[in-house]
């Protein structure tokens, strides 16, 4: 008798999502194992990538982060444009910092502009990432999903404070939402509940479990996501069976660690090289953790995660 | 030099005060009570009185509307008296002790589970009793001293060695005897050391043997006066047979004394370590005891004389302050309380059965061999500052750790869980919630910081379950409309905990909040509104209620009772998880506590309080502490029994439990995050809402 390798018994399935439409909308989830655990299950949708797209001219970013995008960095739709054409992005995640009130604090209708300039010139999914704000978030992500009608956008992120409005309004306009929770499985768990309650259609919900960047929490949010498959897969926990989303770029890309050059201090090597690895870590951990949407910066660490999933999926 | 002088209404006191004095601390002194529950910082809002006249100076406070600010309401701890003036404590803001004296009733939920004896096989065997004897007087023939003729006669009845007689006794023992005719009654006390005689009276006095049983609460101090001369089982078998009423005379509450000193035990701690703070807070506790045992020999006809020994169990810092041992290290890691073993004379000893499996509690009367380690002798009553008599013994109740004390302990004897064959489960929810899990082979035990929102605290318009607290509450599903009954039947004052537990039941079985417990804004009734604390639904508006203000239930008393109501299930949880069981394991859940009169468990089902189990599998004792309290004064057996429970019980730190928070988040939901585990109320809730 030959020797039989232990399998896991997976009794769950991880909801399958569509984002955007038409010919190049992105499915993500499906999965009845865990992550790359093909020979246990099924993984039909690989981890995807989005390019993040700032609504506004980033004004901290470092050269070399801004180099790929120079041309096109003070428009955000020329940027996602680029990102597609020339960079090969599947998805666009659109921030739109410059809403912030604790920042440029701009005006919602200015914001939705910029959002409806983005949306009608791609025709990739698009992620559309609010401020993080409850009561601003509640007002500006509840007029994108007005106008972005018909496109099956995700929204988020969306909060136990402000699920009511902005769920509301994404039932109404037929878009995802991003259920955001403070890295807690049950608080994750709880929202999901929440929603279902409201009316949103599980497969219109995507976890977003708050994501820490290499070497400044990344562990917790692995943990946490490992939890929330454990409990998805193993213990039947439907309310957590949602697809998991990581806004990570900006996590990795304001560390010091991601700033400090070669001249500040030679022990840590050439700054380009670091950074990028220091994000392809970041998405690539996140990934085998069960990310199933990475939401990265720079078309180098995109090109080496792309590839390793790619290898992992062959 | 008092320079004003401040009359307080209703109660028509007229006390003398300096310029700038606090009304709060004038009223306090001069033994006025208003409801002030955080201090007197000004943060609970609660000591609200009213300046008929006068000149009394108080800022403008947010607690206080512009509109009641303008009628003369002023928070008592804010105000400053700058002249003789006239004070009005309205009827919300003083405390309402006749409510605390009704009797515990037994809920109509469990109504049927009422006369379940709670203890088996346990007979009247005090440990302080009484011994009438005839000595022959002396004569020529026989003339050895008198001490030597009491002893000879007392081992010729009694056969015992290791006597001891109180150094007290003797100045006064030859007149006694002379002038009893050498007949005499002796008051003896039997512990693990031997038998003592604290006591020599003329005459036969063995039918007058009373004791006062104490529960000594962080908030509240009840106390019974018990007849243990002529208490037996036979007359046991006749009345109710579940401990709770045998026997007692009389039955008191009061607040205790020390509150005005902070509202939980870790405000007391601090207080402890001030100077002169620790003798200030031991005299308040001694005050309000002797303050019921007044109360309770004049209810109960007794002379103070007859009162051979007080009870008290209470929790661990509790028991530090009403010895005076300083309880400062309770509060601070690694968490250890100067004493735990109860003041009792005897010592833990062996074996809970004996070889046929019954429990030997009450069966070996002899001081059993082998009894070892450090025995705390009972002390005079006297000494620690109790107006009685000379030579009474106070006996208190062993404490497990920190923070379970012999409250839990008493808890855990009077309802019989020690006794168990199988396992069960005991949680007393008060300020903390304690939790005791195991049978009469083992016990493990925890605590959980679960706030005071059952008692009231926290809550805007929390109470406790006294005259005027709603207690009762159902909303109509379809109007939306409140249907309440208060204790007393009187005008709504506030709420207490079964109340709360009634709203928020209603409020999510009716869809009104939603599981997270915030509001739902899109439901037709003006009773759902914002108020000055975000969004609240008015159970009561202030026409119909007593406090002539909208009795409200708001989102942050929500938030608040569901945080208590997660540490209670996250504690039993994790205490299950430990000992590897499950709920539905457990052959009784024992609840006790002061909810209020009553609780109803599908209600408490509802918000996730207690498992969804039978309900035949519930029993609510209402005061744990009391019931363990008296039946240390009927009989010595279990006594000894605490001694080898409290030191037996595995306690579980909850603050090193890595899982307690995890649970304790699951926990904070309605019912729960993991909704399979109230397949019933998720079934109802989807129905109704």
């Amino acid at each position: 008798m030959g020797f039989e390798i232990p399998k896991i018994k997976y009794t769950g399935k991880i909801q399958e999502i569509t984002i955007g439409t038409g010919q190049k909308a992105v499915r993500v989830g499906g999965a009845t194992c865990y992550p790359f655990y093909r020979f246990e299950g099924e993984m039909p949708n690989p981890a995807r990538i989005a390019f993040e797209v700032w609504d506004h001219r980033p004004d901290d970013w470092q050269e070399w982060a801004i180099e790929p995008y120079r041309d096109v960095i003070h428009d955000p739709a020329a940027w996602a444009r680029k990102s597609i054409d020339v960079y090969g992005a599947e998805m666009i995640a659109l921030q739109l910092k410059s809403a912030d009130p604790n920042g440029m604090d701009r005006p919602v209708d200015d914001v939705v502009r910029v959002v409806q300039d983005v949306v009608h010139a791609i025709d990739v999914p698009l992620i559309i990432w609010g401020t993080a704000n409850d009561d601003k978030d509640a007002d500006l992500l509840r007029k994108i999903a007005e106008v972005c009608e018909g496109k099956n956008v995700a929204i988020g992120p969306v909060s136990e404070k402000n699920y009511k409005q902005i769920g509301a309004m994404a039932i109404g306009y037929g878009q995802v939402v991003m259920a955001s929770t403070p890295i807690d499985v049950n608080l994750a768990k709880q929202l999901n509940i929440l929603l279902g309650n409201l009316g949103v259609p599980d497969e219109k919900v995507l976890m977003d479990p708050t994501t820490g960047g290499l070497g400044y929490g990344l562990e917790y949010t692995y943990s946490v996501i490992e939890r929330d498959r454990m409990a998805a897969l193993t213990q039947e926990d439907v309310k957590l069976q949602r697809p998991v989303v990581c806004n990570l770029a900006h996590e990795v890309w304001k560390t010091r660690e991601a700033r400090l050059t070669g001249k500040d201090d030679e022990k840590l090597g050439d700054e380009i090289k670091r950074s990028i690895l220091m994000e392809s870590i970041t998405a690539m951990s996140l990934a085998f953790a069960g990310a199933d949407i990475v939401i990265m910066r720079h078309p180098e660490s995109v090109k080496l995660v792309k590839e390793m999933i790619g290898e992992l999926m062959g | 030099m008092p320079a004003y002088t401040i009359k307080f209404l209703p109660e028509d006191r007229v006390v003398a005060a300096n310029e700038g004095d606090n009304l709060l601390e004038i009223a306090m002194r001069s033994d006025v009570y208003i409801n002030a529950s955080c201090g007197g910082n000004g943060t609970c809002g609660k000591c609200r009185v009213k300046i008929i006249e006068g000149q009394a100076s108080a800022p403008i406070h947010s607690k206080v509307s512009r509109e009641d600010y303008d009628a003369g309401i002023r928070l008592a701890c804010m105000t400053t008296v700058h002249g003789d003036a006239v004070v009005e404590i309205p009827p919300e803001s003083q405390v309402d002790r006749m409510a605390l004296r009704r009797k515990m009733e037994i809920p109509h939920v469990l109504s049927a589970f009422g006369s379940t004896d709670f203890i088996r096989g346990w007979k009247v065997d005090p440990p302080v009793s009484k011994r009438y004897i005839e000595l022959q007087r002396p004569s020529a023939d026989d003339n050895v001293s008198d001490l030597r003729r009491l002893e000879r006669e007392f081992q010729a009845r009694y056969g015992r060695n290791e006597i001891s007689i109180d150094f007290q006794v003797l100045k006064a023992l030859n007149t006694t005897l002379r002038e009893a005719g050498w007949k005499v009654t002796l008051t003896v006390i039997e512990t693990d050391r031997g038998i003592g005689i604290i006591n020599v009276e003329p005459g036969n006095t063995e039918d007058r043997n009373y004791s006062i049983a104490f529960d000594i609460g962080t908030t509240t101090i009840s106390a019974q006066a018990l007849d243990l001369a002529n208490c037996s089982v036979v007359k046991a078998a006749e009345r109710k047979d579940n401990g709770l009423d045998l026997c007692t005379l009389a039955e008191l509450s009061d607040y205790n004394g020390q509150i005005r000193y902070g509202e939980d035990v870790i405000a007391r701690i601090m207080c402890a370590q001030k100077k002169g703070g620790l003798e200030k807070l031991q005299k308040a506790l001694v005050k309000t005891m002797n303050g019921l045992i007044k109360e309770l020999l004049s209810m109960g006809g007794i002379r103070a004389e007859d009162i051979t020994n007080i009870v008290c169990a209470g929790n661990t810092t509790m028991t530090h302050l009403l010895l005076g041992v300083s309880p400062k290290y309770i509060m601070l890691a690694p968490y250890t309380p100067v004493l735990a073993s109860g003041v009792s004379g005897f010592a833990p000893s062996g074996a809970a059965t004996d070889a046929n499996g019954a429990p030997k509690a009450c069966e070996e009367n002899e001081a059993e061999q082998g009894a070892s380690g450090i025995v705390i002798p009972p002390v005079r009553v006297k000494d620690i500052g109790i107006t009685l008599n000379e030579y009474g013994r106070l006996f208190v109740s062993p404490c497990v750790s920190s923070y379970v004390g012999g409250d839990i302990v008493a808890g855990v004897i009077g309802c019989g869980l020690f006794q168990k064959e199988n396992v069960s489960l005991y949680m007393d929810i008060g300020t903390n919630g304690e939790i005791v899990l195991g049978n009469r082979d083992w016990l493990m035990c925890a605590s959980c910081s679960a706030g005071p929102a059952f008692e009231g605290g926290g809550i805007k318009f929390g109470m406790r379950a006294g005259k005027g607290a709603i207690e009762q509450v159902k909303i109509h599903p379809v109007t939306y409309e409140p249907m309440v009954l208060t204790v007393g039947k009187t005008k709504p004052a506030g709420i207490c905990g079964s109340g709360l537990i009634d709203i928020v039941a209603g409020l999510i079985e009716t869809g009104l909040i939603d599981q997270n417990g915030k509001f739902r804004r899109d439901r037709d009734t003006a009773r759902v509104r914002h108020g000055e604390d975000g969004y609240e639904y008015v159970i009561c508006y202030a026409p119909e209620s007593q406090v002539e203000r909208d009795i409200v239930i708001t989102e942050v008393d929500i938030d608040n009772l569901v945080r208590t109501k997660a540490a209670v299930y996250a504690g039993c949880k994790v205490l299950l998880d430990n000992a590897g069981l499950s709920y539905g394991e457990m052959e009784k859940v024992i609840i006790a506590g002061g909810f209020g009169h009553y609780i109803d468990i599908e209600r408490a089902q509802v918000i996730g309080l207690l498992p969804e189990l039978p309900l035949e599998r519930f029993i609510f004792i209402g005061n744990g502490s009391l019931l363990g309290a008296r039946l240390f004064s009927f009989s010595r057996g279990f006594l000894r029994e605490a001694e080898r429970v409290a030191r037996n019980m595995t306690n579980i730190e909850l603050s090193n439990s890595t899982s307690f928070m995890d649970e304790f988040v699951a926990a904070m939901f309605l019912p729960h995050t993991d909704q399979d585990l109230f397949p019933g109320v998720m079934e109802r809730l989807k129905n109704g809402g």
